[in-house]
């Protein structure tokens, strides 16, 4: 074997190469493929608890018994409803908020800075600042329906079907807003100053100049930030603890999946269930990454 | 009557730069003026002022009689070509084209017609489907003009449209937008900094500097009578040679002493430009182009000065011969008196191909009087 | 000209309202922060506390005393202390661990050669498609089973498993912009590919490694579900998993949580105030 300096570079580069690329390659392999491939076996077996320990196959049955639990389906539909909700409002707001930012003027450094704060906190602190507005009894949202006798009582608002899943989804949005503003922020930035001056000379004023030529060339932007948002969603977790525990009307989907996993101590079902979610994700991180893709070409 | 009107435009940015002062002047129907000068001169900003990119300042302008100052661009009747092309990259070339005519409500009969018709002037009917981005840079231009064609505006603008293009690129659009130009009749107002392109191109050009308007005229004119001593460096490649002089015009001799060279003045050169007279004694700023130096070797014609140079250096770029010369010979260099002992202002001439003036060689060069032009050294005007 | 006016107007009111969204909610808990139990409770609840007061931080870092609320929120002393502890250091030592491992695997797979360089790539991007919650079972029987449960550097081993995929692409994208000329002039004067790679990439690269660190930390420390699972004792608690037993079955000492929550969002907001811009960069160019 020749001494090292005299090897020749590409075998240098390949040595070198792989020392680098081993230990990412060991922390995955042992800590993420390992666990998923050992959770993938178990969820085709039944509850070791209830067959005394022994390994015993059962194939899609934790799968379906678990799609066929009420509050599993409960849950689907909630995190359903605050996809979509989630997901329209960020748009929507994204793109206002973008737009209103987007050309410099005194003081932008700060008030982005301020923009991004939200996104920045621990979203369990997120949702501890917003129980106090929401708290039944001495909250801000009850106090001040009460001053302008929009309500007569306090209210729980947590509790209720409809608003506890709504007010859950202003807390979430809150906290991913910033991210769909900076997203759209950098959409804006690739439509060239000069185009909108061609269009103001062909006679588009400032709405149309939005509808014709801000929103198409925003189009990879868009999707983005639909996909960026539906993965965010989908993992909905911190806020509804923090808010509402596992309490059955605000129940995400993987909200279920704790409950079931760790409260229900069914880690068959759980684990059935978790793979399920994955499954679903994994689709929507794909759209995302491809549409990356779309918005770079 | 189609025409464009400033009237004493004057255009402050905030932060107190000046760009543009007192600008007036008018574009006639169916003139191609360009507006030419170095970078910052104000010839793009007042391009966006008419254009109503920009707020002016003070100042009025009209379009087509109209009264425009303070109209948003889409009410001006307008139509720009803009450096980058500034296409609808999300559209096609039909659409791109057609886009003006859609914001104005146009019949999508009448906008089809309208869109093939310019396609086919400017060739490019196999183009109508691409995106942007499927073409060269060539075509986009073409898109862009066809883009300001379609319209049928009351005024023309175009800030350097032709920068983005290759060499030759560049000769062949001058060509066809001037001939365009020329058939429909819209007036233009087009920038640039390229004086070939204004001098080539121009019905009359407007040379600006640091916001003033120097001089306005036909190519012509800036070249034999340039109002100072910028307009005439700046026109014509490559630039004027520049010598300060003492004029003595003595009842029997009336020469321009420029140092190392004297040369003898005319009567007529006199007759033409009466305010010599007045520059008696004093100094005074001599202009000679280039073009306008011949080979001395070659014997010299009646009423044709040669002077002695000194060869710097020569290139060659087959159809002519670029000489740099220094004034003098080395033999009789001390018994000339160097004016104000400054160093060597190098001369350039340009001479026919077949010039051979190799380093150091000692040569004559020629230059008839007439040919001269004169500019007082303190203000830079015209003699 | 009219219409400037009224768009400036516009302007001026969504920018205020931004303001006001983005801040409110803190402001509501600093202002919580300052009252006592009684502003709280009072009916109407006071927002703004006539005497401020910073009862609630010292319950916070001394304990609430020994009369306290039945199910209300306690807190011992020095445990809200130690948990802030343990979220700095889990943040350090799992932010140094992800860029150390993440800058390496990066480097070597945008500009070196070895075989299987694009697969591994490709199956790296690929982890980060699954969810953690999938995984969280099996990592705590694996935590168990080689005593890392409750421990700082158990959890940092399964984030820094969890993070450096994303991580490692955002190194990789920033290395295909960097120019390889400044490291081909290292290699040719002399030095190895390793020596390169310290003394000239990775300078090259830190204003990106400062933009991606920011984002890490911002992440780690604000990791609720991984630290739920796989601690139990102050021992390896963050702030984020004790913040939440603040919240009493029945009543809750709000001022306290609210304190606690103030404690807990400060280093967040530090990091955005001093890298906004790199933050904001990083982000936008999310590709």
């Amino acid at each position: 074997m020749p001494p090292v300096a005299m090897q020749t570079t590409t075998v240098e580069e390949a040595k070198l190469g792989w020392k680098m690329v081993i230990p990412v390659i060991l922390f995955a392999t042992i800590l993420i493929l390992y666990p998923l491939t050992r959770g993938l076996l178990s969820s085709f077996q039944a509850d070791r608890s209830l067959t005394g320990g022994r390994v015993k196959w059962v194939g899609l049955r934790n799968y379906s018994e678990v799609l066929q639990d009420p509050a599993t389906r409960a849950a689907f539909l909630h995190s359903v409803q605050y996809t979509l909700t989630a997901v329209i409002l960020e748009v929507a707001l994204g793109l206002v908020i973008a737009v209103t930012l987007h050309r410099a003027f005194r003081g932008r450094g700060v008030i982005l800075a301020i923009l991004i704060l939200p996104w920045a906190l621990p979203s369990v602190v997120s949702g501890v600042l917003w129980r106090r507005i929401f708290d039944p009894d001495n909250g801000l949202l009850n106090d001040f329906l009460l001053r302008v006798h929009l309500i007569n009582l306090p209210q729980v608002w947590l509790a209720n079907e409809f608003w506890g899943r709504t007010f859950i989804t202003v807390v979430h949005v809150w906290g991913v807003l910033p991210l769909i503003c900076l997203i759209f922020l950098a959409g804006l930035q690739g439509i060239p100053e000069e185009v909108y001056n061609a269009s103001a000379v062909d006679g588009a004023g400032p709405l149309r100049q939005f509808r014709f030529i801000t929103f198409p060339l925003l189009k990879p932007a868009v999707s983005v930030a639909l996909t960026v948002g539906t993965i965010l969603s989908i993992s909905i977790f911190d806020e509804i603890y923090v808010l509402n525990g596992t309490a059955l009307n605000t129940r995400s989907i993987v909200m279920q999946v704790y409950t079931v996993t760790f409260k229900e101590a069914d880690f068959a079902h759980g684990t059935a269930l978790a793979l399920i979610v994955a499954v679903i994700t994994a689709a929507f991180a794909t759209l995302y990454i491809l549409s990356l893709r779309r918005a770079a070409a | 009557m189609r025409s464009i009107v400033l009237e004493e435009v004057v255009k402050v940015f905030p932060g107190g730069v000046i760009a543009v002062r007192d600008l007036s002047f008018e574009v006639a129907d169916g003139e191609f003026v360009v507006m030419v000068g170095p970078s910052g001169c104000g010839k793009s900003t007042t391009l966006r002022m008419v254009a109503g990119l920009d707020e002016v300042t003070s100042g009025r302008i009209w379009i087509n009689g109209r009264d425009v100052t303070n109209l948003p661009p889409r009410y001006r009747d307008i139509a720009m070509v803009f450096q980058n092309y500034a296409l609808y990259a999300h559209m096609t070339v039909r659409d791109n084209m057609g886009f003006g005519l859609k914001m104005a409500k146009v019949p999508t009969a009448e906008l089809d017609a309208r869109v093939s018709e310019a396609a086919k002037v400017l060739d490019i009917v196999e183009l109508l489907q691409r995106k942007p981005k499927q073409l060269s840079g060539g075509q986009r231009q073409r898109v862009a003009m066809g883009r300001a064609l379609v319209r049928q505006p009351a005024a023309f603008l175009m800030d350097e449209p032709l920068s983005n293009l290759d060499a030759k690129l560049r000769v062949e659009m001058r060509g066809e937008i001037t001939s365009l130009q020329r058939r429909i009749g819209t007036p233009s107002l087009y920038v640039t900094h390229d004086q070939t392109e204004a001098m080539t191109m121009g019905d009359r050009v407007a040379v600006l500097r640091d916001g003033v308007l120097e001089q306005l005229g036909t190519p012509t004119e800036l070249y034999e009578m340039p109002a100072n001593d910028f307009v005439a460096s700046f026109i014509g490649s490559p630039a004027m040679n520049f010598l300060p002089g003492r004029l003595r015009l003595d009842a029997d001799r009336q020469v321009v002493d420029l140092g190392p060279w004297e040369i003898g003045l005319s009567r007529r050169v006199l007759e033409r430009k009466p305010g010599l007279a007045g520059f008696n004694g004093r100094a005074i700023t001599v202009g000679i182009r280039p073009e306008d130096f011949g080979d001395g070797n070659l014997g010299a014609g009646q009423d044709v000065v040669t002077l002695p140079v000194t060869v710097l250096r020569s290139e060659s770029s087959g159809s002519d011969v670029m000489a740099y010369v220094e004034r003098g010979h080395p033999d009789g260099r001390e018994k000339f008196a160097k004016p104000d002992n400054k160093s060597i202002i190098p001369i350039i001439a340009r001479l026919d191909r077949r010039a051979h003036w190799s380093k150091g060689l000692a040569a004559w060069l020629s230059v008839d009087p007439d040919r001269l032009y004169f500019f007082d050294p303190e203000t830079g005007l015209s003699v | 000209m009219k219409r400037a006016a009224l768009l400036q107007v516009l302007q001026a009111t969504l920018v205020t309202a931004i303001i006001l969204w983005s801040l409110g909610p803190i402001i509501v808990g600093l202002l919580t922060s300052f009252s006592t139990e009684t502003d709280v409770r009072s009916v109407p609840p006071i927002w703004v506390p006539p005497n401020p007061s910073l009862t609630a931080y010292q319950e916070l870092f001394q304990g609430t005393g020994a009369a306290s609320t039945i199910g209300g929120t306690t807190t011992q002393e020095g445990a809200f202390g130690r948990s802030v502890w343990n979220s700095v250091t889990l943040t350090t030592v799992s932010t140094i661990g992800i860029l150390l491992v993440a800058i390496c695997a990066a480097y070597a797979f945008t500009r070196l050669r070895f075989n299987g360089n694009k697969v591994f790539y490709w199956a790296l991007l690929a982890t980060m498609i699954i969810p953690v919650f999938t995984i969280v079972v099996t990592l705590f029987q694996l935590m168990a089973s080689a005593h890392l449960i409750d421990t700082t550097v158990g959890i940092s081993l399964v984030l820094i498993a969890t993070q450096t995929p994303l991580a490692t692409w955002q190194f990789h994208n920033q290395l295909r912009d960097l120019s390889p000329e400044p490291e081909q002039a290292a290699l040719i004067d002399g030095c190895t590919r390793w020596q390169a790679f310290v003394r000239v990439v990775i300078p090259q690269m830190s204003s990106g490694i400062a933009a991606v660190s920011a984002i890490l930390m911002l992440a780690v420390w604000g990791e609720f579900l991984i630290p739920l699972l796989l601690t139990s004792t102050l021992r390896s608690k963050p702030v984020t998993v004790l913040i939440t037993e603040f919240i009493g079955k029945y009543t809750t000492n709000y001022p306290l949580l609210a304190a606690a929550g103030i404690i807990a969002l400060l280093p967040p907001a530090i990091v955005v105030l001093v890298l906004n811009r790199r933050i904001r960069g990083m982000l936008s160019g999310a590709s």
